[in-house]
């Protein structure tokens, strides 16, 4: 056989063959808005709205008190399940978000309480900045150990967990640190806009738009499900796998940062030991949501659907008069239905 | 289809290679040529030194001895991003795309397109032109794909490994190396994939190939070459060579030093 004839075989083959029916089209957008597991979350959170506003004595959980509390309730795990989701994109997860909540929040009380002397506005503003500075500290830590030492995350960051509050306990010599400006709640914490929407609930608002457009849009968002999805594509095409991790590990942390100033904000106080489930009920919300554990898809909007459920089920349940343990058992219920949907979906897809 | 006088005479070769690992030997005397528009086929047997060979074109291993010929130049690999930069790319034989991706979004992994202006700086991406661009590279190669928005993981076998040929031949500037391209496809697809060879090297590229699949790529390759016990035992034109004395070569019969 001559070049000739093995370049002009060459030239009009498609790789379009029958046998190939296992290839799909990609699905309308709001078929696959509906198929996503976030929207039947949303869709959940509704009817519960509904549920509740009709049974609770006086329709008390339709009020815009109530809606205010619950707002007021989820703004902090929002906010952690933000970082969650987005290193749960990248295949990494971080258990510590609760430590370094209690970690940033007493670097800011003890902050605020040494400024105070110096001007109010000037102690709680450079509260807010120490508290964003002790979390992306606590998020930089993660990610060293993470990325750069190559440990798997969960076991970094249930280490962290411990370093965490061990340090915030230390700081705070094991009682909280109470005495905040009463300015700090009134200003900030429990300040609200058109009279019920919490201010910190406007900060959890912005951080999810601001992520799902740095996830969606930029080439750090799809760099970042490349590495959860095939660590080793993301390896092969030079990504830097390591400083993408360290990078998230970061945000993260940051996040956990805000979060910690605005309990800080919320309860005039330290809350050290409150916050121990924190990371689980973050991660909670994030896989309700269609966040996948194992990395590669990531739902933020469904994070917040999630976090939505569990404090919908709280404050209803609470105005009912069930004792609230039913909650978590509710929630667990939903986790798990939730997975082993996804997993049911998983199995119908075709593998290679 | 390209500039022939552009075009180096040898995109990529090796020149009596060798590597140690601990106390292995991998390979001791191994030397390939592949010129440019031209598809060289690598043969040996299972532990013959194959990988290791691949490992050190693209620099992912370093040789102890040797040379590395480079679009016609001596060069010293360090690492992938070194051969990358080269333009030599390889088609894993995991193909490794990411399946949670668009079959954009792989192509352009690591060499996403910035939208024009100060967002482009933060890195927004310009999905638009990143979507042409690839339409445009899987055109030439003849590829059909249902949607370039479609997630890799709802591909069949044969067009993951199109694209993952797709995505080495687009960045790609001198060769694409290939290992094991044919293993996981049927006989139809791996037609396919043995026809993309031609084309690419068509376009001037040059085009080394790692298979067990003799028939099949005996016919669509230029030159053999067959490497037996870290040695390379055998550097001839692929026409007039059959499949049995290319097996023979492989298991080797016919190099005098069978122990």
């Amino acid at each position: 056989m001559t070049m000739t004839d093995k370049n002009a075989s060459a030239a009009t083959i498609a790789v379009d063959d029958a046998a190939d029916t296992r290839a799909v089209r990609q699905a309308h957008p709001l078929v696959r808005w509906l198929g996503a597991s976030g929207t039947w979350v949303l869709l959940l959170d509704i009817a519960l709205i509904a549920l509740f506003s009709i049974i609770s004595p006086g329709n008390v959980f339709w009020s815009l008190q109530n809606l205010e509390s619950m707002l007021l309730a989820g703004t902090v795990t929002v906010l952690l399940a933000l970082g969650i989701a987005l290193l749960l994109g990248a295949g990494a997860i971080d258990l510590s978000v609760g430590s370094n909540l209690v970690f940033s929040s007493v670097v800011a009380a003890l902050t605020i309480q040494a400024l105070a002397p110096y001007g109010v506005p000037l102690a709680i503003t450079m509260g807010a900045i120490a508290a964003l500075l002790a979390g992306a500290l606590f998020g930089l830590l993660n990610g060293v150990i993470i990325g750069l030492f190559d440990v798997n995350s969960l076991i970094a960051t249930l280490g962290t967990t411990g370093v965490g509050l061990a340090a915030a306990l230390l700081l705070t010599g094991g009682s909280d640190i109470g005495g905040m400006p009463a300015e700090l709640q009134a200003g900030f914490g429990l300040n609200t806009v058109l009279g019920f929407i919490p201010v910190p609930f406007l900060i959890a608002v912005v951080s999810c738009v601001v992520l799902t457009v740095i996830l969606r849009r930029t080439r750090f968002g799809s760099r970042t499900l490349a590495i959860g999805s095939l660590r080793l594509a993301a390896e092969r095409s030079g990504v830097r796998v390591r400083w993408h991790l360290l990078t998230l590990a970061v945000m993260t942390g940051v996040l956990a940062g805000i979060s910690g100033f605005i309990s800080l904000s919320q309860f005039g106080a330290t809350t050290v030991t409150g916050h121990s489930n924190d990371a689980l009920a973050a991660v909670t919300a994030v896989v309700i949501g269609g966040t996948r554990l194992e990395g590669g898809r990531v739902s933020l909007a469904g994070a917040v659907w999630g976090t939505a459920l569990s404090v919908i089920l709280q404050g209803g349940l609470v105005i009912m008069g069930v004792p609230s343990f039913w909650q978590l058992g509710a929630l667990g219920l939903v986790l798990i239905v939730a997975v082993v949907l996804d997993r049911i979906q998983a199995h119908r897809r075709p593998v290679l | 289809m390209s500039n022939d006088a552009t075009r180096p005479k040898i995109a990529i070769a090796g020149r009596h290679l060798a590597k140690k690992f601990g106390h292995v030997q991998a390979l001791s005397d191994a030397s390939i040529t592949v010129p440019s528009g031209k598809v060289v086929a690598l043969f040996g047997d299972n532990g013959a030194g194959k990988s290791t060979f691949l490992k050190l074109l693209l620099g992912i291993h370093h040789k102890d001895a040797g040379e590395l010929i480079i679009g016609d130049e001596a060069v010293e690999l360090h690492s992938v991003r070194d051969s990358q930069e080269l333009g030599v790319d390889c088609v894993y034989q995991d193909l490794a795309l990411a399946p949670d991706l668009s079959v954009v979004d792989n192509m352009f992994l690591g060499h996403e397109v910035p939208v024009r202006g100060a967002l482009g700086r933060l890195g927004f991406v310009d999905r638009k032109e990143m979507e042409e661009r690839a339409d445009d590279a899987l055109r030439r190669l003849s590829i059909k794909l249902p949607s370039l928005r479609v997630a890799v993981q709802d591909l069949s076998g044969g067009q993951r490994q199109a694209v993952a040929v797709a995505r080495a031949v687009m960045w790609s500037k001198t060769a694409v190396l290939m290992d094991e391209p044919t293993a996981a496809l049927g006989a139809r697809q791996s037609e396919i994939v043995c026809d993309l060879m031609r084309t690419v090297a068509a376009s001037g590229l040059g085009v080394l190939v790692v298979s067990h699949d003799l028939p099949r790529v005996l016919k669509v390759a230029d030159d053999v070459t067959i490497i037996w016990r870290g040695k390379t035992a055998l550097e001839a034109p692929a026409a007039g060579l059959t499949v049995p004395e290319v097996v023979s070569t492989m298991v080797g019969y016919q190099v005098g030093e069978a122990a």
